[in-house]
């Protein structure tokens, strides 16, 4: 009886979950007519809206959204594992530095923006990757600082040690033996990262909404400028969203660990 | 010594990206600073903030903001626990189950509230065609029901954030507990509520305050679907500042606008964190 709920609830939520994305594929191969008729579903399959979509540049505007997350992400590494390492095994500035990464990763971006937006101004920047990076630093690096933290705390500290009495300073000892136990995290961070500056509309939206497209702005575009093209918006949004779906598929087992950063045992 | 050279790159990035816009934020606010006057600056003191007080589209925003995040929230939270228990338990096609309910959260927000408003749509879109067959006529976006549906579709996307959260929690409960409230004879709602609810509360505590930091930001939906309206129905504090900023291009005022959620927020946290920890 309960196993029977059970399964009916589960099954309820995978059709209101895969519903939407069937609907979205399903119009981005429909004519202009047969769109005019949602519930039609028989219907002669066109792939004109994919030929537009990507006649119309979107996939310019994804390189770009490739070229600023991949920046971004590694710029974030390389600054945030070090620093996890520092706030996790050696408690640098005490637990107030976890606190203020965990903040500064919850700062709304409404508040950066402002001054973003009239540094770029002035600094001739606006409208270029220049000033689209910076902002996404901005929650992309606490959010890897954060999911760092949490793995090195999973690492022991016996490790650091042992490797210390093997002759292994401090530095190295960090690069040729702890940082190896934490590569899985790392490249979960990694992806988890590159898929928030990858989604992000807002920073993109203000910063470089012009010429510097990336995906986000293309997609938010077909909303405003052309009326309603259905067809070739289902596409472009297909075009941002299957990427990360299959990424996110490598990502989910670590999440938790990463999101809780130390905070939270489990 | 050591320590402090690894911290350097962060604390640079967060001196020169983070620290140094975030002062230059609060000056901005304090000054009447417009992109298209840039010449008339001038400080004004609390001027910015004492206008808010007599905005009433921005006071609007802070209620519908408040709204959604205590509705999202609330909805995600007992959603995500309803899912969580039924999976916790699941053996049958687990993996493929999961991986699938867990995609709307990695979907481009802009995406999704594209997605729902042709989904919804009163010409185009399935649902309300689908609704017409038994002669039902809804509008998902009209006065009474914009903020609504901005929500739900809030729900869709970020319920599988609660659900991976509270299903981690669940499953690194002990046993112990729950063999001796079956011993004791206990039903199922009486060990819910008198075991698992207390066990996993600092799990619940952090899942809340991760979603509704996160809802506070809420501009995709709207800019996507309603754009503020009808009327001020679903005017948010995100999309007001990008429209006072960067539509009308008055920098002051927006900024005091994003630093009100600021203080917010951060009262938010502090009694959020002082729960988790108890002193």
């Amino acid at each position: 009886m309960m196993r029977t709920l059970r399964r009916i609830l589960i099954i309820v939520a995978v059709i209101v979950v895969v519903f939407p994305y069937s609907w979205v594929v399903i119009s981005s191969i429909k004519s202009q007519a047969a769109l005019s008729d949602p519930s039609r579903l028989i219907f002669r399959p066109t792939l004109v809206n994919w030929e537009a979509v990507i006649d119309g540049g979107i996939l310019g505007s994804a390189a770009t959204s490739i070229v600023v997350g991949v920046v971004t992400v590694v710029i974030a590494l390389l600054a945030g594992t070090l620093a996890a390492y520092s706030i996790s095994k050696w408690r640098t500035g005490g637990d107030q530095t976890r606190f203020t990464v965990l903040l500064s990763e919850m700062m709304p971006p409404a508040v950066l923006v402002i001054p973003l937006f009239y540094l770029a101004l002035n600094a001739g920047v606006r409208d270029t990757l220049a000033a689209v990076i910076p902002a996404h630093l901005t929650f992309v690096v606490p959010v890897v600082t954060w999911f760092m933290i949490g793995f090195f705390d999973a690492v022991p500290d016996e490790l650091e040690e042992q490797a210390r009495v093997d002759g292994y300073g401090r530095v190295q000892a960090f690069f040729k033996v702890v940082l190896p136990q934490v590569y899985p995290g790392l490249g979960a961070a990694a992806i988890f990262a590159f898929i928030l500056s990858w989604n992000d509309l807002f920073y993109a939206l203000i910063l470089a909404g012009g010429n510097t497209r990336t995906l986000p702005v293309a997609i938010a575009s077909f909303n405003t400028f052309r009326g309603v093209e259905l067809g070739t918006m289902s596409a472009a949004i297909l075009i941002s969203v299957v990427p990360v779906v299959i990424a996110s598929f490598f990502v989910q087992r670590r999440l938790i660990q990463g999101l809780s950063g130390g905070g939270v045992k489990g | 010594m050591t320590r402090w050279v690894f911290m350097a790159p962060l604390l640079a990035l967060f001196a020169v990206f983070f620290a140094y816009p975030f002062g230059y934020s609060v000056w901005i606010s304090f000054t009447n600073l417009t992109i298209t006057k840039q010449g008339q600056t001038k400080f004004v003191g609390f001027d910015q903030y004492l206008g808010l007080l007599s905005n009433s589209t921005y006071l609007a925003s802070l209620r519908n903001t408040f709204m959604f995040v205590i509705a999202a929230v609330g909805l995600e939270l007992v959603l995500g626990m309803v899912i969580a228990l039924a999976l916790h338990r699941q053996t049958w096609l687990k993996n493929v189950t999961r991986s699938v309910l867990l995609t709307p959260m990695f979907v481009t927000p802009i995406a999704v509230g594209l997605m729902f408003r042709f989904l919804l749509n009163q010409q185009l879109g399935l649902i309300p065609r689908i609704l017409s067959v038994f002669g039902i006529t809804i509008d998902f976006f009209g006065p009474r029901l914009a903020l609504p549906s901005i929500i739900a579709i809030d729900v869709w996307q970020w319920t599988p954030l609660m659900i991976l959260m509270l299903l981690a929690g669940l499953q690194s409960l002990p046993e112990e507990p729950y063999e001796a409230a079956r011993v004791d004879g206990a039903d199922a709602w009486f060990t819910f509520r008198n075991v698992t609810l207390p066990l996993l509360r600092p799990v619940i505590v952090v899942a809340i305050i991760i979603r509704a930091l996160d809802a506070f930001k809420v501009f995709e939906y709207v800019i996507a679907i309603t754009k503020g309206g009808p009327g001020t129905a679903t005017e948010t504090i995100q999309y007001q500042v990008y429209k006072t900023g960067f539509q009308f291009f008055r920098l002051g005022e927006a900024a005091a606008m994003a630093l009100v959620l600021v203080v917010i927020v951060f009262i938010i946290v502090i009694i959020g964190y002082r729960r988790m920890v108890p002193r």
